[in-house]
């Protein structure tokens, strides 16, 4: 069967680096700037931040996709309709919670959520597409161990 | 809806791996739909009938649920 709109499978691989890249900066900016990037309510950004930032946003979202959506090793019906499944679970998981927030979380938390809101989706659905491929794993190789 | 492949694996002695490889999908596949978890597309019950060298019904059968 051909699948659509999947990357290569290696592309997981650097969509993981792209993810582990960037934890690692977010750590050396913990250590080397204490204080973080505070400044003045309502002062200009500079130039260097707002690139960073873009960057940054850049870089875990397309890591994200990259992971989320290569191809599996064999590629096959049945993990069509996993990602499928796992899309739509994801989906309701993160509305849920968000609706959660939007009862109880008010002002400029709830900003911070709607940011966080941007890339959960992806993170639930990798979870749990990936949660469903280590459970056939783990079957597959129970299944060995019998015969 | 059943199926009866591991009957006719066991027949014509071959492995799910072996199976998989023949149709062309993953192993994960042929174990979950020989487990009853995953109900292949017509186009996958074909090839697998194929295989086998028997019409469909022979290897997937219909339950009273279906």
């Amino acid at each position: 069967m051909k699948s659509r709109f999947l990357f290569p499978s290696y592309f997981r691989v650097i969509g993981y680096l792209c993810f582990v890249a960037d934890i690692i900066k977010a750590m050396l900016l913990k250590v080397f700037f204490v204080g973080g990037f505070t400044q003045e309510p309502g002062a200009q950004l500079n130039i260097g931040m707002i690139v960073t930032n873009d960057i940054n946003i850049l870089i875990v979202v397309i890591g994200l996709l990259f992971i989320a959506f290569s191809k599996e090793k064999t590629e096959d019906e049945h993990f069509a309709q996993l990602r499928l499944d796992s899309l739509q679970w994801a989906i309701y998981i993160n509305y849920l919670i968000f609706i959660l927030c939007v009862i109880f979380i008010n002002g400029f938390k709830f900003i911070e959520i709607v940011a966080y809101n941007v890339i959960t989706p992806l993170i639930f659905f990798i979870i749990r597409f990936r949660w469903v491929i280590f459970r056939l794993n783990q079957s597959l190789k129970a299944e060995k161990a019998r015969s | 809806m059943k199926n009866n492949i591991r009957v006719e694996r066991a027949i014509k002695n071959i492995t799910q791996a072996d199976l998989a490889d023949q149709v062309g999908v993953s192993r994960q596949t042929i174990n979950t739909i020989e487990s009853n978890k995953y109900v292949p597309s017509t186009v996958l019950a074909l090839k697998i009938a194929r295989i086998f060298g028997k019409p469909v019904e022979e290897v997937f059968i219909l339950e009273e649920e279906d």
